[in-house]
């Protein structure tokens, strides 16, 4: 069934019909005959955002790669385009046949965001398959998830089929594969996840079993399949060079988020710091080599006529061979009319250089995150930047002309006192009176404090730390808004508590939350990420009606010997690493970056760490 | 530097697809096939390039043009071709020709438009349909309500000497109006107020999601 004719009707009654469409540059077609796997790749959110994710882009080209596999894409409609189908009984559609998603074989989530859960659960709900995977027949498809959200699965536990862990390169067609012959054998659904939890980084729910305490901890986690492994090891991809990366990009014919070609210069980090999720999950780094990324730069410029080019990672500066790439890329762009944008560079000399060189006059913001305000709880959450670099950096930003500086931190941080609220305000002051000295100026110079919530997030050495409750985030929040009020020429933003507060249940979430995720959709939750969307209200009442304490999940401290939901997942760093790393937070002392040296997270147990030692 | 201009048809999922995004793939089209566009001076170059008129959002046509410059004179046949090769489904060139600067864009030279309407009717009506048009046409003025942006209010607009033909057709179960309008920016007549103001005076009921609207061809003056 396509859904074609019925769908032309409704995309002249809807806002940018351009999402719903397809047909873009590079997108696949295939001759469905010779199709095994029906794969979706659904984005729980709108078109403009998962378009702007890299992630899409892979996965799309990798398992589209694959003969028997057509990959299509699947996104959240927005509200007015939702409300249409819901009225005229069109089901959630892939962009590229527009087939019901329920016709396909595999729907798979990224969760980027816990905060998406409750999009993913109405996508189930819009295609007509049933939430909980308990209530689903031998004819819905089965639902995936992978992503960074995936390193603590259990607030979908009974939602998702199963998880797959890590990175997703090798991972997906070997799914892929065990799903054709699967289908070969005619067999129930059943035996297609058995045969599954002997591919390494699939997760299954439904084969453990957790029991709880009365205070409500777990006890134990059973399995209830003999063959589903004890610790489910992520996925590593050794080698970035030998895997396959997206060329030919689907170009969106709408404005997107990010709209250009984007090449992955690395994965993982090697500076620990201590809050950081992505830190811990993503490691080893293992590095792209300078001329494969200059080669598949151009062949993107090539295949997608984008105007802008950037690189991705989580610390573009730290690539070993930062210097003669970005220079070749400027040249590589400079050739071809298109800009180079560099997210995320350390404000060092070489960094000025070249951002001197690729905006000119034309300069932007400069943003900086040192993440807390004093050297004490910089110390504590292992972020290797001291004031003297904070000072240097934003002095020689102020001398090639900036004025306009964004600095980001955040509230809530383990052992954080006034005191430290009192060090951002004085960064603050600093900043400004440099640029007194400077330029003899105040005027036309601003300074952006912008303060984020500490949410505390599985597998970190923060996973057992209390999140700050509403009150005491108000109170901080309403202090720095006093402090910083009186200065001229800066401006305070800061994010709202409920949205942090609802993030921090789901971050270390159990498999109790279920329930509370599917009647807050039943509610109305949806587009949680959206300020304009997120119904707080909504969110306390669906808690309140499956009778779950939020605070169990966000405002609590674990005890180390704690059994915690997320444990059978292992991201190849020791739960024995992020204690003592939790214990000399604690402490306040500092760890190096392991390219100094190796810290023991104990990841080179698992595959070869290029990485350390080699500072 | 040479300057060019291409006529293109625009259906299927192309209509949805705004003016602004329909210019960043002609963009992105001329720099896939490295025909290379002279870019303006100043702080942010932007190619030259320019539709003769906007289409509205979910329209159909088979007549839009696009004038750009070069920096570097190519055979109008390659530019066709090579465009042709790229161009996504739903969007092409019938033809392309060299444009002489004679210091007016396609834009300030656009003078009327062609489009044609169709109107689904649920009930064989047996509508007269040239004697509804006839009607129509023979009023002294055609009054129609037009909103003001600026104002943000209503104005009484008579559209009359904007209409300069007007022909009606009946095909099973739906009319189809065929007209040529002023367009550009001395006059300009949106066709759906053609529409609303025909089938209001002719008693028509329509659900305007219903009713498709193509342009057929732009005029120029000069």
């Amino acid at each position: 069934m396509v859904l074609t004719n019925q769908l032309d009707k409704l995309l002249m009654k809807v806002e940018k019909p351009g999402r719903y469409t397809g047909g873009e540059w590079n997108s696949v077609t295939k001759d469905l005959s010779g199709i095994k796997t029906r794969f979706g790749f659904a984005f729980p959110d709108t078109y403009e955002i998962g378009m702007s994710y890299l992630g899409l882009q892979i996965i799309y080209h990798i398992l589209n790669k694959e003969d028997s596999v057509f990959c299509e894409r699947v996104f959240a409609p927005a509200s007015d385009m939702e409300a249409l189908m819901r009225e005229e009984k069109l089901p959630l559609f892939t962009l590229e046949t527009k087939s019901p998603v329920k016709d396909l074989d595999i729907l798979g989530f990224t969760l980027q965001y816990e905060l998406s859960f409750s999009n993913l659960i109405n996508m189930l709900d819009l295609s007509g398959i049933p939430v909980k995977s308990n209530q689903r027949t031998e004819a819905d498809p089965f639902i995936a998830a992978g992503g960074p959200c995936a390193f603590n699965p259990e607030p979908l536990a009974d939602i998702v089929d199963f998880f797959m862990l890590g990175d997703g390169e090798e991972i997906l067609p070997e799914v892929c594969k065990a799903h054709e012959n699967w289908k070969e054998s005619g067999t129930e659904k059943e035996e297609f996840l058995k045969t599954l939890v002997q591919i390494p980084g699939i997760y299954v729910p439904r084969f453990y079993k957790p029991v709880y305490r009365e205070d409500g901890t777990i006890e134990s986690i059973e399995r209830t399949y003999e063959k589903a492994p004890v610790h489910v090891e992520k996925r590593i991809v050794e080698d970035l060079n030998t895997v396959d990366f997206p060329e030919h990009c689907i170009v969106p014919f709408i404005d997107t988020v990010h709209d250009r070609a984007v090449v992955e210069i690395f994965r993982g980090c090697t500076r620990g710091c201590r809050f950081c999720q992505a830190g811990m999950i993503y490691r080893p780094v293992r590095e792209r080599s300078k001329d494969k990324i200059k080669e598949i730069s151009l062949s993107q410029i090539e295949s997608t006529g984008h105007e802008e080019l950037t690189i991705l990672s989580l610390s573009t500066s730290d690539h070993s061979e930062i210097e003669p790439l970005v220079q070749e890329l400027m040249g590589v762009c400079r050739e071809n009319n298109v800009s180079l944008s560099l997210p995320s560079l350390r404000l060092d000399s070489f960094s000025f250089k070249v951002l001197e060189e690729i905006q000119g006059y034309k300069k932007s913001g400069l943003t900086f995150a040192p993440e807390a305000g004093t050297q004490r709880l910089r110390d504590v959450i292992n972020k290797s930047i001291t004031d003297n670099d904070i000072y240097h950096a934003m002095e020689k930003a102020i001398e090639l002309g900036w004025s306009n500086i964004k600095l980001y931190f955040m509230v809530g941080l383990p052992t954080e006192t006034f005191e430290d609220l009192d060090g951002i305000a004085e960064i603050a002051r600093n900043i400004t009176d440099l640029n007194y000295r400077i330029t003899g100026k105040r005027g036309r110079f601003n300074v952006t404090i912008s303060v984020s919530n500490f949410v505390p997030k599985a597998h970190t050495p923060f996973q057992w730390f209390p999140q700050d409750t509403a009150d005491l985030f108000h109170k901080k929040h309403q202090y720095l808004k006093d402090k910083l009020k009186s200065m001229k020429g800066v401006t305070f933003q800061y994010h709202g508590t409920e949205v942090s507060y609802m993030e921090a249940v789901f971050a270390r979430g159990d498999r109790r939350l279920a329930d509370t995720l599917i009647k807050a959709v039943e509610l109305g939750c949806k587009f949680d990420g959206w300020r304009e969307h997120f119904n707080y209200g909504l969110w306390i009442k669906a808690l309140e009606e499956t009778g779950i304490d939020p605070d169990f999940y966000a405002c609590r401290e674990r005890a180390y010997e704690e059994i915690l939901p997320w444990d059978l997942i292992d991201s190849g760093v020791t739960k024995e690493f992020l204690l003592e790393e939790n214990q000399n937070a604690i402490k306040g002392s500092q760890s190096v970056d392991c390219r100094r040296g190796c810290i023991g997270c104990g990841i080179n147990q698992r595959v070869n760490c290029t990485m350390e030692g080699t500072l | 530097m040479s300057r060019y201009v291409v006529k293109f048809y625009k259906e299927g999922v192309l209509r949805y697809i705004s003016h602004l995004d329909l210019l960043r793939l002609f963009k992105r089209s001329f720099k896939r096939e490295e025909i290379r566009l002279q870019y303006s001076q100043g702080f942010n170059p932007h190619p030259k390039m320019s539709f003769a008129q906007p289409l509205s959002l979910g329209y159909s046509s088979s007549g839009e043009y696009l004038e750009f410059e070069t920096t570097q004179p190519y055979p109008v046949e390659e530019i066709k071709e090579k465009m042709n090769l790229i161009l996504p489904e739903g969007i092409g060139i019938l033809s392309c020709s060299e444009l002489p600067d004679s210091g007016k864009t396609l834009a300030a030279m656009t003078d009327a438009a062609d489009y044609e309407i169709s109107i689904p009717c649920a009930e064989e009506r047996g509508v007269d349909i040239n004697q509804l048009v006839e009607a129509y046409l023979t009023q002294i003025e055609i009054i129609v309500l037009k909103h003001q942006r600026k104002s943000g209010k209503d104005v009484e607009l008579d559209i009359k000497p904007m209409i300069h033909d007007l022909k009606g057709f009946v095909d099973r179960n739906s009319i189809m109006l065929k007209c040529k309008i002023s367009a550009g920016s001395t006059a300009n007549l949106s066709p759906e107020l053609l529409l609303s103001s025909f089938c209001s005076h002719s008693l028509i009921p329509y659900e305007r999601t219903e009713v498709t609207i193509k342009r057929t061809e732009i005029y120029f003056t000069g």
